[in-house]
């Protein structure tokens, strides 16, 4: 009797856990999937769909990604993909308007995404999945040295004018160098010269913040259509700025940019941060500068200001059987509920009301400034062929921009061989 | 009622029993040469296939299209690929050498019995061990110039910090002495077994000739140590070939395109533009040259007939 009831017990838990629906998610890591992941066990509780989770590093995400996700098959149900990735996988991604209604959370409307964001999942007239995180750039400035009495005098006394949060590139030039020629920080600015798309990204918002775009779509197809005399410029003024920033610039990717701006006791004076990082930047344990900085939307060029996004889409694979279960994950994470409770944690979700709830402005000084940045928001050029454009375009911004180089003859190989990969391309 | 089989049929019977008996060895070695086939010999013919191909990682990326040699023929006239197998050979060409010459001399050093040698000559196999994306990591902190201890010492004694990944000459060197460092022990490891296999006989019958350290070293040490040398640099070479994570993690293949080798510009193909037929090429041509290497080594240095002349001539 004994035998029999254990068995009947074993083979009620074997039929339970077949009958669970289970998704495969694949994210990139950063700070904000690593907080939603805490409350996952709760949307688990609350629709019987169990949730199998990936977290890599974004290149690694494209390649998963890449190798994992055909018309006729799918090794996951939903897939976060990179805003500059989604032409390429936008045929193999369900259009959002066809994805099924929630039987536990209510079909998010795409409107109570950001404007400024929505646009990321957008692809050939169809909205691809749904944009997740509010990603763009936005300005970071020590409050403590930027308010300090002495150092407001002494720069108004060299350079005639208020020290502020610096509103232009000349003046970030004029406080980096004050500072850092002073000896009062170890860098003026923090550039960024890690990896291809980031890089990409430095390039994109100087020949922006300098009067050109770079690439454009023209009669369905990409074209180069930057201007030399401009892009120059551009890239000129970001020579200057490396210049005044710490030793060891030239390979500065996110990991070096935030130990020379947290944990450098002399740290970096101001640069632009991807509101993803912040969690790390304003956390006491991790960071010399807590609570010491400042936010605002990015300096402005001779053209104006331009914030450069990078945001991500969450989608569902065409090929995906369990679609319904998928959506049913997104509508609770684009939820005003947990969107909310991802701002309270210090990251950044796509939502409107979330990003404006007044109750969150004290205490996140960011999100003036991300909604500030939002109405300046530029996005990469996007097309099959971006990431060998990436790496030609920063082959020759950084040895434009330390000099390896003069700018005008890596501005035309950035010309040439940008042409070349789109006549290659056959557009 | 039973009739005897004709002397024809035994004749038959014979013949096969003698087919089987030739084929039986076949049999016997099939196992061994499916699994070959299907590990060895059907990538490298798949490989082959796909290089024919415009082949897209991603369906998204577009289809498939039969190009035949076009991937070939883009490899000719792609700079960038002429320049990373310009650094890799440069790589192989530079690091290797060096790395013989440290571990031949360690080996020659520690060929002898003293307090601790042992523990000095396991002590001194630790780096080999060393997970290469780790040995990347490690070199790429040394080397950082505000936080790296290298860059600490020169600011101790008076020289000026210096960007070592932020420059290509500097980094490209940064790369050679991350696999030096990681590497020489192994090199270490087969010289010293080889030395140790020498009989002592020789060396003192040569001592007794009135023969010092540098003929010893020239006549007999180096002759007889000729194959495990060979042995230990074509494996050092095809192991350089494929060198790829250290470098990745260390500079990602920059300044520039000062540190992209073959192997990374390989991978950039097929999993940064999404063209696997190219990387297929690539790999194909990296074969080629492998067994180029493999068959100069090998026939050249390690044939018996050489050795048995060595060995006569000494």
């Amino acid at each position: 009797m004994k035998k029999a009831y254990i068995a009947l017990v074993l083979a009620l838990a074997l039929v339970a856990g077949l009958s669970a629906q289970t998704i495969n998610v694949l994210f990139w890591d950063d700070a904000y999937p690593r907080t939603l992941m805490e409350r996952i066990p709760e949307f688990e509780k609350a629709t019987g769909i169990k949730v199998n989770f990936e977290i890599l590093q974004p290149p690694q995400v494209f390649t998963k990604t890449s190798v994992s996700v055909t018309k006729e098959r799918t090794d996951y149900d939903l897939v976060c993909v990179d805003e500059g990735n989604i032409p390429l996988f936008a045929s193999l991604m369900l259009p959002y308007d066809q994805w099924a209604p929630g039987k536990v959370f209510k079909k998010v409307d795409p409107n109570t995404v950001t404007p400024a964001m929505l646009d990321v999942a957008q692809w050939d007239g169809k909205l691809i999945g749904l944009p997740i995180n509010g990603n763009l750039y936005v300005w970071m400035t020590r409050k403590d040295l930027v308010e300090n009495p002495k150092y407001k005098a002494d720069f108004k006394a060299q350079y005639g004018y208020e020290l502020t949060v610096p509103q232009t590139f000349q003046q970030l030039l004029d406080t980096g160098s004050f500072f850092q020629k002073n000896g009062i920080v170890s860098g003026g600015f923090g550039p960024f010269n890690g990896g291809p798309a980031g890089v990409f990204g430095e390039a994109i918002f100087m020949y922006e913040s300098y009067g050109t775009h770079f690439i454009e779509w023209q009669g369905g197809k990409p074209v180069l259509v930057v201007d030399k005399a401009k892009a120059i410029q551009g890239m000129d003024v970001y020579k200057k700025l490396m210049a005044i920033s710490p030793k060891g610039a030239e390979t500065m990717a996110h990991v070096e940019r935030q130990a020379a701006f947290c944990a450098d006791p002399k740290g970096v004076f101001s640069q632009f941060i991807w509101p993803a990082q912040i969690a790390s930047y304003e956390d006491p344990d991790k960071s010399l500068v807590a609570g010491k900085i400042l936010y605002s939307a990015p300096p402005a060029g001779p053209f104006g200001r331009y914030a450069v996004r990078g945001t991500w889409a969450v989608n569902i694979p065409t090929a995906s059987k369990n679609r319904d279960a998928a959506a049913e994950f997104v509508y609770w994470w684009a939820s005003k509920d947990i969107a909310s409770w991802l701002v309270e944690k210090n990251t950044v979700p796509a939502r409107t009301d979330a990003l404006t709830d007044p109750k969150f402005a004290k205490s996140k000084p960011w999100l003036a400034a991300i909604a500030e940045s939002m109405k300046y928001a530029a996005a990469r050029p996007r097309f099959k062929e971006v990431a060998q454009v990436q790496d030609i375009v920063k082959k020759y911004w950084i040895m434009g921009i330390t000099g390896q180089m003069p700018t005008d003859q890596a501005t035309q190989k950035i010309i040439d061989e940008t042409n070349d990969v789109l006549k290659k391309a056959g557009y | 009622m039973s009739s005897r089989k004709p002397d024809t049929d035994g004749v038959s019977v014979s013949l096969i029993k003698g087919k089987a008996r030739h084929r039986a060895p076949f049999l016997f070695l099939l196992p061994a040469l499916l699994v070959v086939f299907a590990v060895l010999i059907f990538p490298i013919v798949f490989s082959f296939f796909v290089s024919g191909f415009n082949w897209p990682l991603s369906e998204g990326a577009g289809t498939r299209k039969f190009v035949g040699l076009g991937n070939y023929l883009a490899l000719s006239v792609d700079p960038e690929f002429w320049n990373s197998l310009k650094l890799q050979l440069g790589f192989i060409f530079i690091a290797i050498p060096i790395e013989l010459l440290f571990g031949f001399a360690a080996a020659l050093l520690l060929n002898r019995e003293f307090f601790g040698a042992r523990l000095v000559r396991s002590l001194l196999l630790l780096p080999v061990f060393f997970l290469p994306i780790l040995s990347g990591m490690t070199w790429r902190f040394m080397l950082q110039p505000r936080y790296g201890p290298l860059n600490a010492l020169l600011l101790k004694l008076g020289a000026p910090e210096i960007t070592w990944l932020g420059r290509p000459v500097t980094a490209y060197a940064a790369i050679i002495v991350q696999d030096i460092w990681r590497m020489w022990p192994f090199m270490f490891m087969l010289l010293y077994a080889g030395l140790t296999s020498i009989p002592q006989e020789l060396n003192e019958a040569a001592e007794i000739d009135g023969a010092g350290f540098w003929l010893k070293l020239r006549s007999i040490t180096i002759p007889m140590l000729t194959p495990t040398i060979m042995t230990a640099v074509l494996l050092r070479i095809i192991d350089a070939l494929r060198v790829f994570s250290e470098v990745y993690v260390m500079t990602e293949g920059g300044p520039g395109s000062s540190t992209t080798l073959f192997s990374l510009y390989t991978h950039r193909q097929a999993f940064g533009y999404q063209k696997v037929g190219m990387a297929s090429a690539m790999a194909i041509f990296l074969l080629c040259i492998s067994i180029a290497f493999a068959l100069t080594l090998v026939r050249k240095n390690m044939s018996l007939d050489s050795l048995e002349e060595k060995a006569g001539g000494g």
